[in-house]
């Protein structure tokens, strides 16, 4: 009885203080940036600002219901300040839902309006590419999406389930730039070319790095840090040459939370996320993340936006486009 | 009285932990736009084939899955539980390990060791590399990763179960048969609640298994659940992709009772002080040992020294500690709260399920089974559908909510393990006690928790292992800056060095047993001698 009563006891001191560390100097933020490139910038606002950084992060999309979720499922009674999106879809859907609010930050001067919610619900930041990974010594070496359906690699692609993460957000993209018909037939084209499904664009990246694929879709951080790691990998910017369709850019994107108990905190920590320096760490950290503020410092193997041929897409589309598209990708993923 | 207002007491706790989050999110999946509609079912029955596929696969995979795992348990349990093999307290900790990690851990660790590229490939021959590679996707290596994460499970319901039986029984066999008739006739059955709960634990954790298929690449039906939120944002579609799961689980809570009715459990009260009957293994007492020894290096050596010598880079454990240290004291703390108010909460359920002192035991019992299939996302959902609003913020914003998310998920694992204790305890004890004029609470207190010890001490452990390993509906609901262990771990997977994942994982292995070891040391200490 009398360890029951301290269990009791102990529980209640407990509830009672996790709940009061929301109160004072805070700002809490829900983040889908991957834990390790996130939490050190988060860190650094708070050695730089004082305030106390309470933060949720994600997984993968495979793994969980996600952040995303959370916010939509708090909306009447919201517990976040701020949102720090890995992909501008996400913050569209959110945007959607009634989530966010307007909030104009000065330190989003200087970022292309293409990756910008018109209003200001929404600035992206820190972008990566979508890149095609290609094993060291391939003869045959692809410069478009579409080698996915060229008969030279049947059965020897791999790429992310669409049904999650920027893969999904690529093939919405996709279907706004070419339209329904051709962005059908490049799907069926995949298939009749024996594309594999992996779990992840991580598992592509390790697929291809293993020499079992020749090449895959992924993101310019999986490409990165392979090569990192010392596999045997290359990157390759798709659709590049003259008239190509561009690479798809996917940049992180940060909100504020409609209603959010500190809104204050929250518009600060944006305008941190927002700088040029914060791009300039995200750039030089593992997660080799391209900067959209022009003239940031990067290392010599990122491309800097202003080289590379950008898809050209309204963000705000592709988000619609995937939820349309949604259950033609899992009747696609299920064949 | 004191009795019915106590039982009483624990149904409307569990009302409010678990049956109003469901509520909820059923209530979300029958109105949209606040209309009263069945469309998004209709929509579920009409869906393609390849989603009854989907599902066929799930009971397939649990089906394999319970069918093999529970065998094995129990042979395993009784093995430590009641032979002379040598090591066996050893052997328990070994085997029990792979419980403490959440099944998709150990799908990465078979994946670093089978994998093109792993361990095991770059030593064996091609051919058998190649091979084992291709097994390790789809059902195979599913079916392997599930038995191995839940053989233990049923090994310690087993053994559980084997110390609450009164010795005298199997020396009166005895006297008349052999020790083979004598287990089977006797003790098997005494220990059948248990081992069927066991096997229910196994399908039903399999069903609900998402982390594995995925990774393993086998189409599960409980992606469907989880593709609804995270590809649709639809919480009302997403509850009712889980109704299936919830079907499956009353057909088979439905075969369980209809096997166990049939049995009569009418026992002498057990003498203080007897010791467990022992069998000799004899001249197979070396052979049992080295099989138990080569299933030990198989199933859990293996992976494990996969995880360790991944994890064997300059610093990755001091970074782990840096990057979690906070977390783990908070998951040990969180887990043995869990637990204790998991036992608390189970106990009086499941003595109401034994004894069914209340018309609605059946409902009781259903109710923490549909509870511990339902996914994780959606009691997380109906958990911040209910909680979070300005009156009770003060529990929302608190780590309170990650109690609440175990209470509902596991309930049903201390009220079974209850039940299946309780059935050793002979009624008539009470019985006499209540003659006497003893209080109910003090008949609990002095008789039936002394002589169920063993088995309500086995129901603190299975909580505090599976609270320390959550990774569902607690996700969704730990308060900012408040993450567990097994949370932080699966955050840290993206782009996590696979040195640091690795370190962590040891960690929460090693902090686990440590745990458990303390407190195995506590109980045989503190405990009465027999």
């Amino acid at each position: 009885m009398g360890l029951l009563l301290l269990v009791v006891i102990v529980a209640i001191a407990g509830m009672v203080w996790t709940a009061s560390r929301r109160n004072g100097n805070v700002v809490v933020v829900y983040v889908s940036e991957d834990q390790v490139f996130s939490e050190p910038i988060l860190k650094d606002f708070e050695r730089d600002s004082g305030m106390r950084v309470l933060a949720v992060y994600d997984t993968e999309e495979t793994k969980s219901a996600g952040v995303v979720n959370r916010l939509i499922a708090e909306k009447a009674n919201p517990q976040a300040d701020v949102y720090w999106a890995n992909e501008p879809i996400r913050a569209e859907v959110l945007r959607q839902q009634g989530v966010s609010s307007v909030y104009r930050s000065p330190s989003a001067e200087g970022i292309p309006d293409q990756f910008r919610e018109p209003h200001g619900y929404w600035t992206g930041f820190s972008a990566r590419a979508r890149m095609l990974i290609v094993a060291n010594g391939s003869v045959d070496k692809p410069g478009s999406v579409l080698a996915y359906t060229d008969p030279r690699f049947r059965g020897k692609t791999v790429i992310a389930n669409p049904l999650f993460g920027t893969t999904t957000a690529h093939m919405a993209a996709l279907f706004t730039v070419w339209g329904d018909e051709r962005a059908n037939a490049f799907l069926d084209a995949m298939r009749r070319n024996d594309v594999h499904l992996a779990s992840s664009n991580g598992d592509s990246a390790d697929q291809v790095a293993a020499g079992n694929f020749e090449f895959a879709l992924v993101d310019s951080d999986d490409v990165y840090n392979r090569r990192k790691q010392g596999r045997p990998v290359e990157g390759i910017y798709p659709d590049q040459e003259g008239g190509g369709l561009g690479c798809f850019i996917v940049p992180n994107a940060v909100l504020l939370v409609k209603d959010s108990p500190h809104p204050q905190a929250g518009k600060k920590l944006i305008d941190y996320l927002l700088s040029p320096a914060t791009e300039k760490k995200l750039a030089n950290s593992d997660a080799a993340q391209i900067p959209l503020h022009p003239g940031v410092e990067t290392p010599v193997d990122i491309r800097r936006l202003e080289t590379l041929k950008v898809m050209s897409v309204d963000y705000a589309q592709v988000a619609a486009k995937m939820q349309a598209i949604q259950p033609l990708l899992k009747d696609w993923a299920g064949r | 009285m004191q009795r019915r207002l106590t039982l009483l007491l624990a149904v409307l706790a569990l009302a409010v932990v678990g049956l109003l989050p469901l509520v909820a999110m059923v209530v979300t999946s029958v109105f949209v736009s606040g209309k009263l509609t069945l469309a998004i079912y209709t929509k579920l029955l009409s869906n393609p084939l390849q989603y009854w596929i989907a599902l066929g696969h799930s009971l397939t995979l649990a089906t394999l899955s319970a069918v093999c795992a529970t065998p094995l348990g129990v042979a395993l349990g009784l093995l430590f539980g009641k032979t002379d093999l040598p090591f066996r307290r050893t052997l328990t900790v070994l085997l029990g390990i792979p419980l403490l990690l959440p099944p998709y851990v150990l799908a990465i660790c078979w994946f670093n060791l089978l994998a093109s590229g792993g361990l095991l490939a770059q030593g064996a021959p091609v051919q058998l590399a190649g091979l084992l590679s291709h097994a390790l996707y789809g059902l195979p290596g599913c079916w392997w990763v599930m038995v191995s994460a839940l053989a233990p499970a049923v090994m310690i319901l087993t053994l559980v179960s084997l110390h609450a039986i009164d010795p005298r029984l199997e020396e009166a066999g005895r006297l008349v048969a052999r020790w083979p008739v004598v287990l089977y006739r006797i003790t098997l059955p005494l220990v059948l609640p248990g081992i069927l709960f066991g096997g229910l634990l196994v399908f039903l954790l399999t069903l609900g298994e998402v982390g594995v298929p995925v990774f393993l690449r086998y189409p599960v039906y409980a992606v469907e659940t989880l593709t609804q939120f995270s590809a649709f944002y639809d919480f009302g579609a997403a509850t009712a992709a889980a109704m299936p799961l919830l079907l499956v689980t009353l057909l088979m809570l439905t075969l369980e009772r209809r096997f166990l009715r049939a049995k009569v459990y009418n026992l002498r009260p057990s003498t203080p002080g007897r010791r467990m009957l022992r069998v000799p293994l004899g001249r197979w007492r070396i052979p049992a040992f080295l099989s138990v020894s080569l299933l030990g290096a198989v199933m859990v050596v293996l992976p494990i020294a996969a995880l360790v010598v991944a994890s064997l880079s300059p610093f990755a454990y001091w970074e782990a500690w840096r990057q979690a240290a906070s977390s783990l004291g908070r998951s040990l703390v969180l887990a043995a709260t869990g637990a204790t108010l998991l036992m608390l909460l189970g106990f009086f359920c499941g003595y109401l399920i034994r004894t069914r002192t209340m018309r609605l035991w059946r409902a009781l019992d259903t109710l923490t089974l549909l509870l511990f299939t339902l996914p994780g996302t959606v009691i997380g959902m109906g958990l911040i559908a209910l909680w979070n609003r300005p009156g009770t913020a003060f529990v929302y914003a608190s780590a309170a909510m990650v109690i609440l998310a175990y209470l509902a998920q596991y309930i049903a694992l201390t009220s079974r393990i209850t039940v299946a204790t309780l059935f050793n305890v002979p009624q008539s004890l009470e019985e006499a006690a209540q003659i006497a004029g003893a209080p109910w609470l003090a008949r609990i207190r002095h008789i039936v928790v002394p002589v169920g010890l063993p088995g309500l001490v086995g129901g603190w452990l299975i909580g505090f292992i599976f609270c320390m390993r959550d990774l569902g509906a607690s996700m969704l609901v730990y308060p900012p800056g408040q993450e567990t262990l097994s949370v932080r771990i699966l955050t840290l997977m993206a782009n996590g060095t696979p040195s640091l994942i690795s370190a962590l994982c040891v960690m929460l292995v090693a902090v686990a047993l440590s745990a458990l070891g303390l407190l195995g040391l506590f109980f045989r200490t503190a405990a009465p001698r027999r």
